[in-house]
């Protein structure tokens, strides 16, 4: 009966923390989303156990990448101005991000948008991409001595 | 898609650990008015933008175990600024050599920047205009205009750099133009080489090279 019991309390003591963690810098990638879906009447699909991604995501690679989140939007059929989606994404992520990469095409309606900003010692990374149908929105913290390390034990590996 | 995000991702994290360094956002231009009008008649747009803080950031991701890393990382570290843009168009004639002046005299006004290269095709219209910053007798900015039919390439490099580190920047999106100035590298570089030194020779004294 006590591990019936612990069973739950265990499942809620990991579960918040991954929750509160997903959730911390959220505010500006939700409206950013939200604020697609409404002008460009789509909608966005979130991945499903994102939490338990974020929190493997953040164990492997030794809190390189943490605070992921992702967003699908499929069937992306509007004509997109690229002025006006930069605007869109740069006014609803708010203070602080810079945009350090803009791709745009007029005619094939492919776009990309690379945001950064610091956080103390790491990097908020937000990235929009729209090619063809699709659009995929991410936004992340990157440790990147962290994840420079891992990239090179990797790369190491790689050549032995 | 996905594997597209994450190239670009991944591309990023390179890119940046490829480009590096330190000028504070502000203290690169802002873009000019030509700049907006471009855009607005471009087929493709690329535009890269990156402060002292995403250079420092970019830094980070050299360990600098490697001779090669270690050195990239220091110039990254030294840089104040790099701002790229590539204006790709769908046919010839999209812009003016009244804009390309424009764009000329917008970034290479200061005393402070010397004309090494300029090189005129009349035939074809392309042009190349290669200018660098000296301070105190040495390089602190380069920049490079480039003006093909259907391309018009800009490249603001800001902070102490010399010609021999280019090609370590060459390697970030919307910079494959400075590997053709590496006066070091293989294949065109070479028939830029003695340009170069010819150039470099007579940068400090000289505000705009000889038209060929």
């Amino acid at each position: 009966m006590r591990k019936l019991v612990l069973i739950p309390i265990c499942f809620f003591a990991l579960a918040v923390p991954v929750v509160v963690l997903a959730n911390g810098v959220s505010g500006g990638f939700d409206q950013v989303v939200s604020s697609i879906e409404t002008r460009y009447h789509v909608h966005a699909d979130r991945i499903p156990l994102l939490g338990l991604v974020n929190f493997m995501a953040r164990a492997s690679t030794h809190d390189g990448v943490r605070g992921m989140h992702v967003a699908e939007i499929e069937g992306f059929e509007a004509d997109v101005d690229g002025e006006e989606l930069n605007k869109l994404v740069a006014e609803k992520l708010g203070p602080g991000w810079e945009r350090v990469i803009r791709e745009t095409s007029r005619h094939g309606g492919d776009q990309t948008l690379i945001f950064m900003r610091p956080e103390g010692s790491r990097m908020g990374m937000f990235v929009l991409d729209l090619g063809g149908h699709e659009m995929d929105v991410v936004q992340m913290s990157v440790d990147p001595e962290h994840l420079s390390e891992k990239i090179g034990k990797y790369e190491r590996h790689e050549r032995e | 898609m996905k594997n597209r995000v994450a190239v670009w991702v991944l591309g990023l994290a390179g890119l940046t650990a490829a480009v590096a360094p330190a000028v504070a956002q502000s203290s690169l231009p802002l873009p000019s008015p030509v700049e907006k009008e471009l855009a607005a008649r471009a087929s493709n747009v690329t535009e890269v933008t990156l402060g002292k803080n995403m250079l420092a950031f970019a830094a980070k991701f050299l360990d600098g175990k490697d001779k090669d890393d270690e050195a990239t990382r220091h110039l990254i570290e030294g840089l104040d600024g790099i701002y790229v843009r590539s204006y790709e168009f769908d046919k010839e004639g999209q812009y003016s050599l009244d804009e390309v002046d424009k764009l000329r005299a917008y970034f290479g006004t200061g005393g402070e920047w010397s004309s090494i290269v300029r090189e005129r095709d009349k035939k074809s219209g392309e042009s190349t205009d290669v200018m660098m910053k000296m301070v105190n007798g040495s390089p602190h900015g380069l920049f490079v205009l480039d003006a093909e039919p259907r391309e018009l390439s800009i490249v603001l490099i800001l902070g102490p750099v010399k010609m021999e580190d280019l090609s370590r920047l060459s390697g970030i999106g919307g910079l494959g133009v400075l590997g053709d100035l590496d006066p070091e590298s293989h294949g065109n570089g070479n028939k830029n080489k003695d340009k170069f030194e010819k150039d470099k020779a007579k940068a400090p004294k000289a505000k705009t090279g000889g038209e060929e």
